[in-house]
This record gives C-alpha cells, sequence and structure tokens, in this order.
C-alpha cells in the first residue's frame, strides 16, 4: 500500500470541480483509493466516488490521507500528488 | 374572477397563458408502469448510466450558450449519476428485495442526508443536486418523460431548478411564478435573458395555484392572478400592449440627457463589467459609467493581472466614453466567497462580512490595490479624461482615509516614472455597508462622491442573505428601513455639496429610479438596457410629485406599499411618454 499526506491549499477545497477532478484521477487507476480527511477526522472513503469525496468536507488548510493499494499502487499516490500540488486544477480552470 | 396573489417582482413584463405546474407532485397520474427489464440490478445500471449520459449532453447544450458555471453544475451530476457509492448503495437495496425506482430515489436521498449535514453551505446546493440526479434516474426507470410544458405556458412552482430550466424548449417560458426564490434566483436572471416576466416570493402561490389551468402574470408589479376571467385577461392583455407602446415610446427619447419633466437634471449611466461592454452602453445612450466593475479581471487566473494590462482595459473603456462621459472606476470587490489563488485568503464562514475589497489592503493585498490605482492614473493620463474612482466595502472613516492614502501613494509612483498624469483623480465610496450610511456627514467631508449600492445595503441592512430563496421579501431595497438610509446618505452628502448615486439593481427599475431621485439621489446607474425605461420615467414626473413620492415611501409600512405607491405616478404620469 502507498500513502500520502497532503495539504489542500486551493481555495475552495475538495468541492465542486477541484473535487471532480480528484475523483477523475483516482478513478484512472486500477488501484483501490481510499481519502480521509485529517483535519476532521473522517473515516476512510471511497476516492472514485464524487459522494464520498464530497461527504468528507474537506475544505482549505485541511490536511488528508491519500491511500492507495493494488497493482498500479504507486502511479496513483504519484498522480494525486501532482493533482494537489496543481491546487487540484483549480487555479488552472478558476 | 381570479385568485390574486402577489410577490416580489424579479423581470419586467406582462403574461398571460396556461399554467405549467412544476414539481407539484403528480398524485392524479395514472398507475405506472415500470420498464420490463429482467434483472432489476441491471434496470438501475441502464437508467444511471443513461441519466449521466442526458447531463453529460445537457452540459454540452448550456456549454455551448456561453453559460460554464451551469455546464459545471451538470458535469458534477453527471459524475453523480454513476457514482459506485450511490450505485452499490441502490444495488444492495434491489437486492434485499426493494423495489429499484425506491431504492435509487432512497440511495440519493441518504447521500443528500450527508452532504445536507455538513458544515459547509456550498455542499446544501450539492445535497440538492444529489436528489435532483435520483429523480431522474428514477423516472428512466419508470419510463416517464421529465416533467416539462408542452406548450408555451407560464410556469408555477415552488422553485425551477437549473437543470430543469435549461431543457424547456425555446418559446414554452412565457412567465415563472414562484413562491420561493429571491430576485437573485436563477430562474430570474434567465426570465431577463428571455425578456420574460419573472415574480419570485409569492407565499401561498402552489397551494392556491393547484388546481388552476391559467395564469395572468405581471413582473413589473409582482401580480399574479390564477385563472383569470375575461376582463382580467383583456385587463393584463391591455397592459401588455401599453408596455410594448411605453418601451418604444421610452426607445424614442434615447439621446436626450436624464432629467424631470421640469427640467431638472438626473445623470443616467450605465453599468458595465468589461471595456467590451461600452458600445452597448453608449448605443443606449449612457451619459457615462457609474460603475465599472473591474472582477474580470481579477477573475479566473492564478496571479494578479500585471499594471500593464490593467493599464490596458481602463484606458479601453476611458477612450471609449471620452473626456464628456464619466467613468467610475470600481476598485476590485473580491474576496473569500471566489476562488482567488494568488490572494491566499483564509477561508471563511461568511466571506461577504469577512475580508474583502478595501479591507484587503490590511490583510497582505496592500499593493494589489496600490497597482490598480496606479494603472488608473496611468490610463487616465493616456485617454487624456479625469479619472473617477470608488471603493467598495467601506465601512469606518479610516478606509476611506485610506483610499485616499493608496491613491496618493499611486499617484507618487507614476509621477517618479515621469509618465503623464491627470491633474487629480475624482474618488468615492460605496455606500453599502450600514456603518458608512450611518457615518454619510462625515465621510462626505473627507469624499468626492458617494455611490450607493442598493443591493447589498439591503442585504446587510435587513440581515438577509442576497442568495438565501427564503428571505426574499427582505431583499426588496424598497423596504422602508433602507430607503431612510438612503435618505440620511443624502442629507449627508447634501451638507458637504457632493452628489450621490445608485448603482443597484433599484436604480434599473422605473418605479425604483423614482423613489430614488424623490429622495435627492442625483445620479441612476444600472444595465444599459434598463436605461430607456428609467429616462422615460423621470421624464413623466415633476420634482413636487417625487418628493410627494418620497415623503410616503419614507412613512410607508412596507416594501409592497412603496412600490404600489410609485407604480400609481408612474401609471399617472404614463400618457406623456407617449407623444
Amino acid at each position: 500500500m502507498q500513502v500520502a499526506e497532503l495539504d489542500v491549499r486551493n481555495p475552495s477545497g475538495l468541492h465542486a470541480r477541484p473535487a471532480a477532478q480528484f475523483v477523475k484521477t483516482a478513478a484512472a487507476f486500477r488501484s483501490k483509493v481510499s481519502i480521509e480527511n485529517l483535519t476532521r477526522g473522517s473515516k476512510p472513503a471511497n476516492a472514485k466516488s464524487l459522494l464520498a469525496v464530497l461527504a468528507c468536507g474537506v475544505e482549505k488548510g485541511h490536511r488528508i490521507l491519500v491511500s492507495a493499494e493494488g497493482e498500479d499502487e504507486v502511479a496513483a499516490i504519484e498522480a494525486v500528488r501532482k493533482l494537489a500540488d496543481s491546487g487540484f486544477g483549480e487555479a488552472l480552470v478558476g | 374572477m381570479g385568485a390574486h396573489i402577489t410577490g416580489i417582482p424579479g423581470a419586467s413584463g406582462v403574461a398571460v397563458g396556461p399554467v405549467w405546474h412544476y414539481g407539484a407532485g403528480g398524485t392524479t397520474d395514472a398507475p405506472r408502469k415500470p420498464r420490463a427489464v429482467g434483472d432489476p440490478g441491471a434496470a438501475v445500471q441502464a437508467a444511471a448510466l443513461e441519466a449521466a449520459g442526458q447531463l453529460e449532453a445537457l452540459a454540452g447544450r448550456v456549454r455551448d450558450l456561453g453559460r460554464p458555471d451551469e455546464a459545471g453544475i451538470f458535469e458534477a451530476q453527471a459524475m453523480m449519476a454513476t457514482d459506485p457509492e450511490l450505485l452499490d448503495e441502490a444495488l444492495a437495496r434491489v437486492k434485499a428485495g426493494e423495489e429499484p425506482v425506491s431504492a435509487v430515489r432512497r440511495a440519493a436521498d441518504a447521500a443528500s442526508a450527508v452532504l445536507a449535514a455538513l458544515p459547509d453551505e456550498l455542499l446544501a446546493a450539492r445535497a440538492a443536486d444529489v436528489r435532483d440526479v435520483g429523480a431522474r434516474i428514477a423516472r428512466i426507470l419508470l419510463g416517464e418523460k421529465m416533467d416539462l410544458p408542452d406548450a408555451p405556458s407560464i410556469a408555477v412552482a415552488d422553485d425551477l431548478p437549473p437543470s430543469v430550466a435549461a431543457e424547456i424548449p425555446p418559446g414554452f417560458l412565457l412567465g415563472v411564478a414562484l413562491e420561493g426564490g429571491s430576485i437573485t434566483a436563477h430562474a430570474v436572471i434567465l426570465s431577463r435573458g428571455l425578456g420574460i416576466p419573472a415574480i419570485v416570493g409569492a407565499r401561498g402561490l402552489t397551494a392556491a395555484a393547484a388546481s388552476a389551468t391559467s395564469a395572468a402574470v405581471d413582473g413589473g408589479t409582482g401580480e399574479i392572478v390564477l385563472d383569470p376571467g375575461p376582463d382580467e385577461v383583456a385587463e393584463f392583455a391591455a397592459r401588455a400592449a401599453g408596455l410594448e407602446e411605453s418601451r418604444r415610446a421610452a426607445a424614442a427619447l434615447r439621446g436626450r440627457p436624464g432629467a424631470t419633466a421640469d427640467g431638472e437634471r438626473v445623470a443616467l449611466l450605465a453599468n458595465i463589467g468589461s471595456p467590451d461592454d461600452a458600445p452597448r452602453a453608449l448605443d443606449a445612450g449612457a451619459e457615462g459609467v457609474g460603475l465599472f466593475r473591474t472582477e474580470f479581471l481579477f477573475m479566473r487566473r492564478q496571479t494578479a493581472p500585471a499594471e500593464a494590462e490593467q493599464v490596458a482595459a481602463y484606458s479601453a473603456a476611458f477612450k471609449a466614453f471620452g473626456p464628456d462621459r464619466p467613468v467610475v472606476v470600481r476598485l476590485a470587490d473580491i474576496g473569500g466567497d471566489k476562488a482567488i489563488p494568488y490572494l491566499d485568503l483564509p477561508a471563511e464562514a461568511n466571506p461577504f462580512l469577512g475580508v474583502r475589497a478595501i479591507r484587503l489592503a490590511a490583510h497582505g493585498s496592500r499593493e494589489l490595490l496600490v497597482t490598480q490605482l496606479r494603472a488608473i492614473w496611468r490610463a487616465a493620463g493616456r485617454a487624456g479624461v479625469t479619472p473617477h474612482v470608488m471603493a467598495p466595502m467601506v465601512t469606518i472613516l479610516d478606509d476611506a482615509r485610506l483610499l485616499l492614502e493608496l491613491r496618493d501613494e499611486a499617484r507618487a509612483d507614476v509621477a517618479a516614472t515621469g509618465d503623464p498624469l491627470p491633474a487629480g483623480m475624482v474618488t468615492g465610496v460605496m455606500v453599502e455597508v450600514p456603518a458608512a450610511a450611518i457615518l454619510a456627514p462625515e465621510l462626505a467631508r473627507i469624499v468626492d462622491f458617494f455611490s450607493i449600492g442598493t443591493n447589498d445595503l439591503t442585504q446587510y441592512t435587513m440581515a438577509a442573505d442576497r442568495g438565501n430563496p427564503a428571505l426574499g421579501h427582505l431583499q426588496d431595497a424598497l423596504q422602508p428601513a433602507v430607503l431612510r438610509l438612503i435618505r440620511s446618505v443624502v442629507a449627508g452628502a447634501d451638507e458637504a455639496h457632493i452628489p450621490v448615486a445608485v448603482c443597484g439593481e433599484l436604480a434599473g427599475d422605473p418605479a425604483g429610479a423614482l423613489v430614488l431621485v424623490g429622495l435627492g439621489v442625483d445620479e441612476l446607474s444600472a444595465d444599459a438596457g434598463s436605461l430607456d425605461g428609467i429616462r422615460a420615467a423621470l421624464a413623466g414626473v415633476t420634482r413636487a410629485e417625487l418628493d410627494d413620492l418620497a415623503r410616503r415611501a419614507l412613512a410607508a409600512g412596507d416594501a409592497e406599499t412603496v412600490r404600489a405607491m410609485a407604480r400609481e405616478l408612474l401609471e399617472r404620469s404614463g400618457p406623456a411618454l407617449v407623444e
């Protein structure tokens, strides 16, 4: 299993488009990918479900734990880390 | 005679036609025959895929219509329709023996409840989106078509969600009457764009209209008549004809400056959101710009706009209007309500009561405002005009003093480079925070003009969120409490001999414009499309009539009474327009 702890720095957190970007990224891998909101202390949720990710209530400034388990777990975590670095696509699309 | 209900005017216009009840439930329907499919689990999955496909197509259509924000909502809904958690829950229910339609609805309701319980308000809207998706999948399972009007109709509903409004074929919506909703509701904006009447906040409407088959609506007065009799139909048809006639008459006055019948000048200015809006404003006879919103320069980007880019935008607007038509540039009205990556603002529970606009100066973004002011100085120097600028969100005297300090700092920066500079900058403040309205006499001694933003002044005075559909009646700027504040702002400005403009929605409404000018407002700034109407309204009345209207409005008990008084004056003076 691969894990990454990430700080969410984009203004609207994991709502709306950033959440959709996150889910699309996670869904592109075969591995099981989950997300936990460490700041809110939520339970691990399915990172390939927009509803589950929205329900984590991730706001700007929150810390999340993303884990991946499966054949492409390394690539999955790498992709999520890259996405987080880019502000979950928010900075690019407004 | 039909039942009469009065709501809040959202978009002007008059319509008579059949009622289309949206979201009424459908208890009278014939027994529904679910689609005959062998495996209920497979049926749920197929319906979910079909729903996602419909929503993606819808997203594409509204994107092509130039409405990307709406498209984003439908794209997210398309993802929800095939969400693995939602489907797992629905399929588990089916496996346990639950009927597929109920399984989908209950799975969507459960997901919706989770989102609604989160502390973030933005997610409450997503909760409604999930339920809407569940209803769409259920409809597909039942082989039902979406509930849409099958003939040109007046929509009567509690609310009209974007996903439904966008599916209504062009020409099939004659008018909109909503029990909920506010004048900032999506359906109202849509109606204005379509040029059809819209009425919101009509309490008791859906119950009263349950068995109505036709309606007459007047979006200018907020009147709704259910099942109108022949006389009422004739009356509304006459109103519609009269409206068309006065529109033509008003257009004929274009090119004349704004003035009352007895010659008191009232400058009629346009609100613009980018230099591209200039031709439309000039065509409408705008005598200048009372509100140049500059947010377009600051949104949807990763870094702050460079000074040179801003100079280009401001000088384009200054040149379009020339030296005789002043352009009032509003400093960036930005804050935590929109994602602005380069500001690095902390998340706020109430961004409209938070660090925004002039308040940014004390929170790490002083340079952002100084850069904007430098760009305005330079652009004015380049275009050969006197720049006008105003700051939003001014609350205390120190905010106004800070504005002057930033202005002078920017001027010194530009002077040091040797670039051409205009002699001065006409510097004003928005009056939209009640504190600023209360401090008007003192503020007026510091600045050159006031511009009252009635939308925010109303929201802050009435403690009623502009976006909350449940509080429509409190979002009416004709509320006597708001009018009394406006009156005291004018009194403060008069003492110091500075002009007062109004740049909110109320200024563009003919009835509202009469009340405002009656209260002593000197300039009105509105969307270019509203200028004909307010020019004609003013041309038909005298100062004495306006004084009398203002006196009665200040003493009125509620906004409806004030609107009725103003409309009565409008109608009385109407014939003067048609000559």
